[in-house]
C-alpha cells in the first residue's frame, strides 16, 4: 500500500532522511512517509503546546528500521510504519510502551483495529489509517446481491469479475470465504483453498494490480476485487457503484504510531500520539491521507466513505508464512491464472 | 600499418568490455541463482546449493506454462508469417517512391512507446471501444464483443507488435534478390507458381528465417502483452519469471525458469537452422 508509493519517490528523500537530525528539548521528531498529515494538523499541535516538530521522511519500512536500529531506538520520538515492520521493530527491543497516563484518547481506538499480531496486548501502537481491499460492483449489471466473497463465486459473474494480482491476497479471501485464516498454515488447507479457486476461474474477466478499477468503468467487469485507494477512485468516478464489506471478513493492512524505546522526548511523543487521538484531528488526517479511519470515536464525522460499518467485526492482516506455505499459495495461484486463460 | 590495426583493435574493446559485463556477467549470476535456495516468502535468497528450482519446473502447472508460451509463440510466428511475407514481398516490388512511403508507414509506430500502442489496443477492442461501437453501428452486432482479456486480443498485440520485423526482413531479402533467375525459370517453363516456390521462395529463405526468428524469439518473451492485452490470464513463461522475482520473491526459481527458455530458445533457433539448411541469417549473426 504506502509503501509501493513511497518507494516511487526514490532516493531524494533517502538524503534528506539521511541527514542528521538534532533535537532540543522542546522539539519532536516525526519519522514517517512523505505526505502523512497535513500541515495546519502539524502546526496547531505546535500550538497547543510548544512543541516544534520535525518531520523525517523515509522511503521504505525497511529504511526506517535500519536506521532505527542504527540508532538503537533514539533519535525519533513518534514513527509512523506499516504493521508487519513494527512487529519486527517491538521483536528487536526498539520500541517503547506508551504512556496511557498522557494519551488518554486511547478509547478512542476502533477495537477492530486492535489486538493485531504486531501488538497483540495493546501496549506498543496507537493505529493510523488501514488499508481494506473491497468488492464494488455494479448493481445495474449484476442479477446477485453480492454480500461476501462466496458471492464472487456466482455463476450468474461468468467472465464478469476483475480482481487484483496479489498471489497472497487472492489466497487469503478463499481462505476467508471457507472459514479459515487468510494465513493458513496447513497444506491440505491450502490445496483445498486452490481447489476452490480453480472453480471461480470462469467468472474471471481481467487480474491486475494497477488501476483495476477501470474494468468497472469501462464495462469491462461487473464487479470487481479493489484496493483501498482503487476503490476511492472508482467511487470518485462513479458513485453509483455497491461497495461490500465481505461478510466473511476483511483483510487488511494498518499503518500505526509508536514511541522507540529511546526516544529523546517519550512525553512529547505521547502528547502527539494522544493529540492525533482526538476525533477532529483524525479526521482531517484520515480524510487526507484517504485511508480507512481507526479512530472508532471520529467515526461519525469523518468522510463515511473512510468508515468500516459496524457490521464488520473480524479482519485479518496477511502475515509471512513458512516456505512450504508460501511455496503452495504460490502454486495455487499459477494453477488459477492458468485455468482462467483456459476458458 | 600495424599502428592502425592495434587503434582499431583498441575502439572495439568497450564494445568486447560492454558484452562482458552487462551481457555475459548477469547470465552467469543468473545461472548460480538458480542453483541458490530461497528463502520462504522473504526477500532474498541464500548460497546454498539446492537442484530444487530445477526439479520444481517439471511440475505439470509449471510445465503448462512453457506449452502455452510455445502454443502462443508458434501461432504468433505462423501468422506473422503469412501477414508478413506477402506484405514484404509486394512491398520489395514498389516503385522507389512507394518503398519510401512504405518504409516511413512502417517506422512511424516505433516513435511511440509499444506500452503506449498496446493501451491503444485496449481503447480499440474494450466493451464500450471502437470496434464495438463501430460494429454496432452498422448494424452487425447487437451484444458489445468481449474480446478484451482473451486469447485472440493477446494473438491482435503480438501479431502487431511482431510484425514490421518480418515486413522488413523479407523485404530486403526480396529486394536483392535476383529476378533475372525467376525470368529464366519461366522461360524454361515453370509455372509463376511454381517459379515462385523453387526460386524466390528459396532465395528469399534467409531473410524469412530471419523475420522467423526475429517473431518467435521474443514472442516467447513479450509477457507483457499477454497481461495487458489478456487480462494476466495467459500465464507465460515470462510473466511466470516476473511473478517469481516480485511477488512471489523466489528468486533461484525465477532464474531456474529463465535458464531453461533460454536454452529451449536457443535450441529452436538451432533446429529452424539445422530443417531449412541456412547459414547465413542476414541481419543477425
Amino acid at each position: 500500500m504506502k509503501k509501493r508509493l513511497i518507494a516511487a519517490l526514490g532516493m531524494a528523500m533517502l538524503t534528506t532522511a539521511a541527514m542528521g537530525i538534532s533535537a532540543s528539548a522542546e522539539d519532536l521528531v516525526l519519522f514517517t512517509w512523505e505526505g502523512m498529515f497535513p500541515q495546519e494538523v502539524l502546526d496547531n499541535f505546535t500550538e497547543e503546546t510548544g512543541i516544534e516538530i520535525i518531520y523525517s521522511n523515509f522511503d521504505t519500512d525497511e529504511t526506517m528500521l535500519e536506521k532505527l536500529a542504527q540508532a538503537k531506538g533514539g533519535d525519533y520520538d513518534v514513527i509512523i510504519a506499516d504493521d508487519y515492520i513494527i512487529e519486527q521493530a517491538v521483536a528487536a527491543g526498539l520500541v517503547g510502551e506508551i504512556d496511557k497516563d498522557i494519551v488518554t484518547n486511547f478509547g478512542n481506538i476502533n477495537p477492530l483495529y486492535q489486538g493485531q499480531f504486531y501488538d497483540p496486548e495493546d501496549i506498543y501502537t496507537v493505529p493510523y489509517g488501514a488499508g481494506i481491499p473491497l468488492i464494488v460492483y455494479d448493481p445495474e449489471l449484476t442479477d446477485v446481491e453480492i454480500k461476501g466473497y462466496n458471492d464472487l463465486w456466482d455463476p450468474s459473474l461468468e467472465d464478469a469479475v476483475a480482481i487484483t494480482a496479489n498471489y497472497r491476497v487472492i489466497n487469503g479471501i478463499t481462505l476467508l470465504s471457507m472459514g479459515k485464516s487468510m494465513n493458513e498454515e496447513d497444506l491440505d488447507v491450502i490445496a483445498q483453498a486452490g481447489e476452490k479457486l480453480l472453480e471461480l476461474a470462469p467468472n474471471i474477466r481481467m487480474i491486475q494490480d494497477d488501476n483495476t478499477q477501470d474494468a468497472l468503468l469501462n464495462g469491462e467487469a461487473s464487479a470487481a476485487f479493489l484496493y483501498t485507494s482503487q476503490v476511492t477512485a472508482v467511487l470518485a468516478e462513479n458513485p453509483d457503484l455497491e461497495v461490500v464489506y465481505p461478510e466473511e471478513g476483511l483483510g487488511f493492512g494498518i499503518m500505526a504510531a509508536f514511541v522507540p524505546a529511546d526516544a529523546p522526548n517519550a512525553e512529547a511523543a505521547n502528547k502527539f500520539l494522544n493529540y492525533i487521538l482526538e476525533p477532529e484531528v483524525s479526521k482531517q488526517c484520515m480524510e487526507y491521507i484517504g485511508y480507512y479511519n481507526t479512530t472508532g470515536a471520529a467515526d461519525d464525522i469523518v468522510d463515511p466513505s473512510l468508515v468500516v460499518p459496524d457490521s464488520v467485526t473480524k479482519g485479518e492482516i496477511i502475515q509471512n508464512v513458512s516456505e512450504e506455505a508460501n511455496e503452495a499459495y504460490n502454486k495455487n495461484w499459477t494453477e488459477f491464472k492458468a485455468a482462467c486463460g483456459a476458458n | 600499418m600495424k599502428n592502425k590495426k592495434n587503434l582499431w583493435g583498441l575502439c572495439v574493446m568497450p564494445l568486447y568490455f560492454f558484452t562482458l559485463l552487462f551481457i555475459l556477467g548477469p547470465m552467469i549470476y543468473m545461472v548460480a541463482v538458480s542453483f541458490a535456495k530461497n528463502n520462504g516468502g522473504a526477500y532474498g535468497f541464500t548460497w546454498n546449493f539446492t537442484l530444487n528450482n530445477y526439479t520444481k519446473i517439471g511440475d505439470p502447472i509449471y510445465l503448462q506454462c512453457f506449452i502455452q508460451s510455445f502454443k502462443l509463440a508458434f501461432a504468433t510466428t505462423i501468422l506473422v508469417v503469412l501477414i508478413g511475407y506477402p506484405f514484404g514481398y509486394f512491398m520489395a516490388k514498389l516503385s522507389p517512391k512507394g518503398k519510401k512511403i512504405m518504409m516511413f508507414l512502417i517506422m512511424v509506430p516505433f516513435w511511440t512507446s509499444s506500452l503506449i500502442r498496446l493501451y491503444g489496443w485496449i481503447i480499440i477492442l474494450q466493451v464500450k471501444g471502437v470496434l464495438n461501437t463501430a460494429l454496432k453501428a452498422i448494424g452487425l452486432i447487437d451484444k458489445p464483443l468481449k474480446i478484451l482479456y482473451s486469447y485472440p486480443a493477446v494473438l491482435i498485440g503480438m501479431i502487431y507488435a511482431l510484425l514490421p520485423f518480418m515486413i522488413l526482413a523479407v523485404y530486403s531479402s526480396v529486394e536483392k534478390m535476383d529476378w533475372s533467375l525467376v525470368e529464366a525459370s519461366r522461360d524454361l517453363g515453370a509455372s509463376p507458381a511454381a517459379a515462385f516456390v523453387t526460386v524466390t521462395l528459396k532465395l528469399t529463405l534467409p531473410g524469412l528465417l530471419t523475420g522467423v526468428i526475429l517473431t518467435f524469439v521474443p514472442s516467447m518473451g513479450l509477457f507483457f502483452i499477454a497481461d495487458i492485452l489478456g487480462g494476466n490470464k495467459i500465464v507465460l513463461v515470462g510473466s511466470l519469471i516476473q511473478d517469481q522475482l516480485t511477488r512471489g520473491s523466489n528468486w533461484p526459481f525465477a532464474a531456474a525458469l529463465a535458464v531453461i527458455l533460454t536454452i529451449l530458445t536457443s535450441l529452436m533457433i538451432y533446429l529452424y537452422r539445422r530443417i531449412t539448411h541456412v547459414k547465413d541469417l542476414e541481419g543477425i549473426f
